[in-house]
């Protein structure tokens, strides 16, 4: 018998209702949700400004609603990061709601202790350096742009927690396939040095973690072959794992999709470095000498993947409040489009002269904006959608250019047109990432147990 | 036809920081073997020059006939700092599969 983890989600916002169809049909052991991509903290810190009793993400209400009744019944563990900055947060709505719904006997798990935000002095003290992970430049812990500070730990709280019979595990920042190695350290017991076994559970939550990326979703190898009515239905994918860390890699039966040799490989290789290095908490796992073969329809098996010890030290990632920023979208056409383009842009100069606008740049939609100069020139175009996207410390700063841009409108290029909801729309935030690394041993996560009655 | 990359290979590319990775998955064994030889970091360096401000490291994956490329300072800062309009540099392996090929 294998052990079989169901993938539910793979981002904040992504549909977490395709889990359900694994669970209803008891296809799955055990089911994680990934919701954490490097900035969702640092968006999540806005909310909990707000409201300290937010900081998790939406999707939980979802899961306790409409998912975690059928896993209950079933018996099939729940496993989710989404809780975010707040875990203890997003277990009480899980508490709160299955409460509602009558789940007794159902034991939640908060871990918490990924958030070092308010620690930061007191780790500098203790000798950690946390200069940046790229540029090397030291960190300002004392910053009051600082969003949010946290630390990617590793499966071990959530092996712990699924030892303790939890049925629902709410995590912060564990990094994003540990969640998913995690399931299998406590089904087979694998021993936290026995690096091979861990590093093929990695890869089996990298492929996992992507939700529908590794069904045909975002996939230009099988761009010819997928129905184009089915992407916005692709099942979830599901991996099938034997206790050496060997898998079958598949999909939810009766769901659309395609798993095959190609959108493997697409998500194998997405948003990795060095692949002989990939490393996570738990271990550094080697991509170059796994072995892929297709054993049937919309099934790969994945064999031969080796690791090595984990690092020392564990990954933290800052997220830090830098302003905001606006976008206008403004479209000339023949003739003499690119002159327009200059009368436009020099509009904006001046208009702008004086304003505390930290950043603009110009592009042209259809034209270079993806691909910058790759573009074969078009020197007489038919139209020219110009893109100006302009940032500043505050937002009022940005109402104030918009508003002065518009006094221009009858002394502007010839024919030029304006989209109107670029004007009336709001301004995003603009956040940085700050990524350094911290000695493991200052890190300790805790489990807190909730029993519904 | 112009004879692309694209001919060659297919892949996916994805954002960490401001750090972008793009793949280039052989689509046949022999196709592997010539992006393998003529697929070098400097070359798509310079065919992303406007895009990938730092350097490119290229992996080699002979195990799934796949290259690795890893492009530092790429994607105007990374996230939502990013002014572009793709700031994750999900395109990116649409930039690359572009480039002309025919040597």
């Amino acid at each position: 018998m294998t052990y079989r983890i169901g993938s539910g989600q793979g981002y904040y916002g992504d549909d977490v209702t395709r889990a359900l169809p694994m669970i209803l049909g008891e296809h799955v052991d055990v089911v994680c949700f990934e919701a954490l991509a490097e900035l969702t903290l640092a968006i999540l810190q806005k909310d909990k400004l707000k409201d300290p009793s937010r900081g998790y993400t939406f999707d939980i209400a979802i899961i306790a609603s409409k998912i975690l009744p059928e896993a209950y019944k079933r018996k099939i563990p729940l496993i989710t990061n989404g809780g975010g900055l707040n875990p203890l947060g997003a277990a009480q709505v899980i508490y709160e709601t299955a409460q509602k719904l009558g789940l007794k006997g159902l034991k939640i798990a908060a871990v918490t202790g990924d958030d070092v935000r308010d620690r930061l002095e007191a780790l500098i003290n203790a000798g950690e350096k946390m200069g940046h992970l790229e540029t090397g430049e030291p960190l300002d812990p004392t910053s009051h742009m600082l969003a949010n500070a946290n630390v990617y730990m590793g499966a071990k709280p959530i092996v712990d927690a699924l030892n303790a019979g939890a049925d629902i595990i709410i995590t912060g920042r564990i990094a994003d396939p540990c969640l998913y190695l995690a399931p299998l350290i406590a089904h087979y017991d694998w021993a936290w040095d026995d690096w091979d076994k861990l590093a093929s559970g990695i890869v089996a939550g990298h492929l996992l973690e992507c939700t529908a990326q590794v069904v045909g979703g975002n996939s230009l190898g099988v761009i010819d072959t997928i129905d184009a009515a089915h992407l916005s239905q692709l099942g979830y994918p599901i991996a099938q794992v034997e206790s050496d860390g060997s898998f079958v890699l598949t999909k939810t039966p009766d769901t659309h999709g395609i798993v095959n040799l190609r959108t493997v490989k697409e998500q194998l290789l997405y948003e990795v470095h060095d692949p002989a290095n990939y490393i996570t908490p738990d271990v550094i796992t080697n991509f170059t000498t796994l072995a892929l073969q297709e054993i049937a329809e919309n099934q790969v098996r994945v064999s031969g993947v080796t690791g090595k010890p984990r690092p020392d030290k564990l990954k933290l990632t800052l997220g830090q409040m830098e302003g905001y920023m606006r976008e206008l979208i403004f479209t000339v056409g023949y003739p003499e489009a690119w002159k327009k383009v200059d009368q436009l842009k020099a509009m904006i100069e001046s208009t702008w002269d004086g304003l505390p606008i930290e950043r603009v740049d110009y592009s042209y939609l259809g034209h270079n904006s993806l691909y910058g100069n790759i573009a074969p020139p078009n020197d007489d175009p038919l139209e020219i959608i110009v893109r100006v996207m302009f940032t500043a410390k505050d937002e009022k700063t940005l109402k104030t250019a918009v508003r002065k841009m518009m006094t221009h409108g009858l002394s502007g290029a010839a024919g030029m047109s304006i989209s109107g909801t670029t004007i009336s729309a709001k301004p995003r935030i603009v956040l940085g990432l700050f990524p350094t690394l911290l000695s493991r041993e200052h890190i300790q996560a805790r489990i807190q147990y909730k029993v519904v009655e | 036809m112009t004879k692309r990359l694209y001919d060659l290979a297919y892949g996916r590319s994805g954002d960490k920081g401001n750090i972008a990775n793009i793949s280039v998955i052989a689509r046949s064994p022999e196709a592997y073997q010539e992006i393998k030889a003529k697929l070098t970091a400097e070359r798509v360096k310079t065919h992303l020059d406007d895009l990938v401000l730092g350097d490119v490291v290229r992996y080699d994956l002979d195990n799934i006939e796949a290259l690795n490329f890893v492009c530092h300072d790429a994607l105007d800062g990374g996230g939502t700092r990013s002014l572009r309009i793709d700031p994750l540099g999900k395109s990116l392996a649409g930039a690359l599969l572009y480039m002309v090929w025919d040597d």
